[in-house]
Order: C-alpha cells, then structure tokens, then sequence
C-alpha cells in the first residue's frame, strides 16, 4: 500500500469518529454544528499527555475522550431545554469558543531544550509518540481502523438494545417518549457525553496522525461536514456516516482529474442526491429492507415477504 | 468616557450591517422554517459580479449596487429551486445540508471567477468623516445605518402592509389553510425567498463599499454574522433582527477596544450563547418558533 493510500484511509478513519458524534446526536433529534469542539478538546488532550507528560498513547487516547465526554456533558446540560436550531446555534457558539481558547492558550514546557505544547495561533507542534516508538504510517492507520471497528461494534449493539430504542425514540418525538416514563433529560445528556467521548477519541488518534494540530482546523466547516457526512451517507445506520465520509475524503481525494471543478460537480451532485434520498442513501427503510431480506434469505423462508405489512 | 460614547456609535454603525444580514435571514427562516446556510455565499456571488462590472467595465456606484442584488437574486432563487422547493415537507435538516452543499458550490465558483484573494469594491462615500464635537462620525456608516433602517421599515409594512404580506403570514401560520383559502403558497415562499436575496445584495453592497474589498471568505462570514444576529434578535421578528445586529456590534466593538481581536470574537459568541441559554427566543422572538427537526 502505497503512503499517499495510507494518509488518505487513516484520514478517512479518524474524521469518521466525529462523523459518528454528530451522527449519535441525530438519533436523538439534536442537531449539533459543534462536534469539532469536541474532536478538538481530544486532540489537545491526548497530545498533552503523550507529548508533555510522557503517557503511553492508549491511556493518553482515554484522557481525551474522557476530557471530551466531561466538556459534553457540561455543554449538554445548560442546553438541554434549547430546541431545534437554538440548540444548533448553541452548540456552534460553544464550539467557536473552544476554538478562540485554543488560541489563546499557551502551555509549553521544555524538552530537550525545546519548548513542547500548545501555543496559540501556532497551534501544537511535535506531538511524536508515533515517531519515538517507531511506528509505521500503515500501523497507524490499522490501529485507527481496530478502534473504529469496536466503535462501529458498539454502534451494532446499541442499536439492538433497549438504549439504542430510546434514543431513537426521543430523536422521533421527544414529549411522546417522557410520556412513556423515560427520562428524556438524563438520556440526552447521556447521549451527548457519547458523542463527546467519540469525537475526543477522534480528536487523539488525529493529533498523533498528523503530529501537529492547530485551532484553525477545527472550524465551523469541520462541524457542519461531520453532520452532512451522516445526511449523505444516510440514517439507518451507523454504516452511513463512514460510507458519507468515504464519499466526501475518498472519491474527493482521488478525482484530482477535476481539480478546480471538483467541489461545483460534488455540490451539485449532494444537493440533487438530497432530493431523492432525503434521509441519505442507506435510509431506515433500506436498512430495514435489507435486514429483513437477510433474514428470509437465512431462514429459507418466503412466506414473511408476501404476507401482510 | 468619550472613547465609550465613540465605541458605541461605531458599534452601532458596524452592527447596523450585521442586522441587514439578520434581516434578510429572518425572511427566509421565518417563512420556510427551514435554515439556509447558502445565504452568505448568494451575496457573495452577487458581490463577485458587482466587482466584475465594477473592475472590467468601469461601472458606476448604482449599477454595481444593482449588479450586487441581481447576483445574490438570481443565485438565491437557485438556492431556492435546488435546496428548497423540491424537499418534502418532511426534509428540513436535508435542506439545511443541501444548502451547505451548495455553498461549497458557490464559493468554488467565486473563486474559479476570480482567482485572487481580494478585489477592490468601489468605495460608498469618500470624505472625511463629520466631527460632532469630540465624535468621529464616517459618512459610509450613516449611509448604511439608513439603508438598514430604511429596509427594516420596508420589509416591516411590505409584511404587515399589502395584501403579498398578509399572504406571506398566512404561509407561516399554516401553509395548508394558506392554500385553501387561494394563496399561492409555492409562488409566495419563492418570492419571499428571492426579496430576501435582495435585502442580503443590499446588505452585501454596503458592507463591501464600507470595507471596499472582497474576498472569497465573505461568503461564511455573512452566513454566520446574519445568523448570530437573528438569534439574538429573536427569530421572526424584523425589528428584532436589527436590534441584534446593532447589539452585536456594539459588544463586538467594545470588547475589540477593551481585550483585542480574539476576545472580541469570544466575547460575541459568549454573548450568543449566554443569550440562547437564558433566554432562548432571543430579545423580540417567540420561543414556539424553532423547530427544525426532521421531523416536522
């Protein structure tokens, strides 16, 4: 596998985490154009603690998610009564800010005679856990794909359980869902924690990826892409967010042939894939379809596609 | 005291823009219930085409003003057409992301147009700024402090005025019974889509001729001042859509003066955020008045 297949999968990889943030939040019907706070928060987490205080990178990765979860759960209470675009707007503000602090933190000490850590607009150099325990690019990036898959594994099962019901259920009708005795409040925090944590670990695996983070990449754009990748990718699964970001940094990427062109033909062809599929193309109903095509198919049965609805 | 008093007339006269954006924000959400995050980069190719009259074929000050609108116009309605018209009702974050997709759009083509960063804007009012005693006061600015009072007032009595607007509340009321008792309801958001096109090519000019430069990050920047404004405002409501913008930029000026460029941006969005939690329907708007689930 060539570097530049490498550097263009492992980035696949890591924007798909905050691409799964945003996406957690639409289950629940919240709209947050504020994930890249998160991811953000991650990346300097982790990048303190493998880079400044000299942890191993798993439990660096932990400290951020773990920063990520706490700074989510305290941006999801103040704004558990906001609906609809308030909290989108909410979640926005909150992420321009982080990003602002980011930019006005420095927090350097001295290694081997050169200063490590976050500083400003220069943003954080030398974050080089990969190069100090020699680690290939192509491990790298399968260490990002190991915990993306238990990531997507944890998706699976939540969409199986009783939370993963839940959460959808407050995503479809929030007043109909604490009519049935579920305390919508503490699952949307809850659920805001998730996506934080997601994002965060993102955020850690991305700092170590490109050994240098600044706070300009986590701007807006970063935010309202992470929400588009799940439009286009589609809601009935957490498959469609990874297939959104695959569309967007995989055919991008690799369709230099347009070059300037790329971003009208692209623009142009999400906007008229939108009117079609409305809910991204692997929907609920596809999904579902599927799913169930699977089972008859398993079960050598036909019966259950021609009986009623 | 006198830097305070000087603050707050500039503050007022920058954030009288940033209400001219919100105004025409208010229109389109306020209609469609839907977000248009297009809206900025619509200007913004109005704009590109104003400098094109302005730079090739040596246009004057109105036919660049009125290239400006009939750019954000026309892209606007294709906004419109492509994002909005075609969704079903149920669709409202698909038009939001649709809308977004085609900002990429709009911005990719400014640039493929005009490939430098900056391009000269013709400047709205050259002169020395009036002094009123100690205060400095720049002509530009009052020109557009009028111009977005001026369009408030308009948009104010065209919606509450004329039978279009009684027809256009009617759609907002309830789009069904709008069309049962034979409000074109199609026609009407269309229009209303492409008046506030308009009220942001108005916006758009002024602010340009004030800075008599553009750029390609003109586009996000209205998106996101017009956006801000509206929310502080209160969603819906055309007086407080100007009344947002001008505490904007009175906050913003004032924490430039205070902490520098940084803060004031932290300072503006602390100020967004403080107001959306403690009061959520901003400072003249409806709390009811937000949905934009996808869902509805």
């Amino acid at each position: 596998m060539d570097d530049y297949l490498v550097s263009v999968l492992s980035n696949i990889g890591v924007i798909s985490f905050v691409a799964l943030s945003a996406y957690l939040l639409l289950l629940t019907g919240e709209i947050s154009f504020g994930q890249q706070a998160f991811f953000a928060i991650g990346a300097y987490s982790a990048g303190v603690a493998t880079a400044m205080w000299g942890w191993p990178l798993p439990l660096g990765i932990a400290w951020g998610a773990a920063a990520g979860a706490a700074c989510a759960v305290s941006l999801g209470v103040p704004t558990l009564r906001l609906r609809g675009l308030q909290f989108s707007i909410a979640t926005l503000a909150f992420a321009e800010m982080v990003r602002i602090l980011f930019e006005l933190v420095r927090y350097q000490i001295e290694i081997d005679g050169e200063p490590v850590g976050p500083n400003g607009t220069e943003g954080f150099r030398n974050i080089r856990y990969i190069f100090d325990h020699n680690i290939e690019p192509f491990d790298f990036m399968m260490l990002i794909y190991a915990v993306l898959a238990i990531t997507l594994g944890g998706f699976m099962l939540l969409e199986r359980s009783r939370l993963g019901v839940i959460f959808r259920m407050i995503g479809e009708d929030a007043t109909l869902a604490s009519l049935q005795g579920i305390a919508v409040a503490r699952y949307k925090v809850l659920a805001a924690g998730m996506a934080g944590a997601l994002a965060a670990i993102g955020g850690g695996l991305y700092a170590h990826l490109t050994t240098y983070v600044e706070p300009r990449t986590f701007d807006v754009m970063l935010g309202v892409h992470s929400l588009a990748y799940g439009l286009i990718g589609g809601l009935g699964t957490a498959l469609g967010p990874l297939l959104g970001v695959f569309i967007d940094v995989g055919l991008l990427e690799s369709v230099r042939l347009f070059a300037g062109y790329r971003m009208i033909i692209f623009g142009g062809l999400v906007a008229l894939l939108l009117i079609v599929r409305p809910r991204g193309l692997l929907d609920e109903r596809l999904v579902h379809g599927v799913g169930r095509l699977f089972r008859n198919t398993l079960s050598g049965s036909t019966r259950t596609r021609r009986g009623p609805r | 005291m006198i830097d305070f008093i000087q603050n707050t007339i500039d503050g007022v006269m920058i954030g009288s823009s940033y209400g001219l954006l919100a105004l025409g924000f208010t229109v389109i959400f306020g209609v469609m219930r839907r977000l248009n995050l297009s809206y900025g980069p619509t200007v913004m190719i109005g704009a590109y085409f104003g400098t094109v009259l302005y730079l090739d074929f040596g246009a004057g000050l109105l036919v660049v003003a009125a290239g400006v609108v009939a750019g954000a116009v026309i892209s606007g309605i294709y906004v419109e057409r492509l994002c909005f018209a075609p969704m079903k009702a149920g669709a409202g974050i698909a038009s939001m992301v649709s809308s977004f997709a085609i900002w990429m759009q709009l911005e990719q083509a400014a640039v493929l147009v005009l490939p430098r960063h900056t391009y000269p804007f013709p400047p709205l009012a050259t002169g020395l700024a009036l002094e009123i005693g100690p205060l400095l006061v720049r002509p530009d600015h009052l020109i557009m402090l009028a111009g977005a009072l001026l369009l408030a007032a308009v948009v104010q009595l065209a919606l509450y005025r004329t039978r279009f607007g009684l027809g256009l509340r009617a759609v907002i009321a309830n789009p069904i019974a709008a069309n049962l008792v034979g409000v074109d309801v199609k026609r009407s958001v269309m229009l209303a889509f492409a008046a506030a096109s308009a009220i942001g090519g108005v916006a758009g000019f002024l602010v340009l001729a004030v800075d008599q430069q553009v750029t390609p990050m003109f586009g996000m920047w209205a998106t996101l001042k017009g956006l801000i404004a509206m929310m502080i405002g209160g969603l819906g409501s055309i007086p407080g859509a100007l009344l947002g913008g001008l505490l904007l930029g009175v906050v913003e000026v004032h924490s430039h003066w205070l902490f520098g460029p940084q803060v004031r941006d932290l300072f503006a969005y602390f100020v967004l955020f403080a107001f959306l939690v403690a009061r959520p329907g901003g400072l003249l708007g409806r709390t009811a008045d937000v949905e934009l689930s996808h869902r509805v």
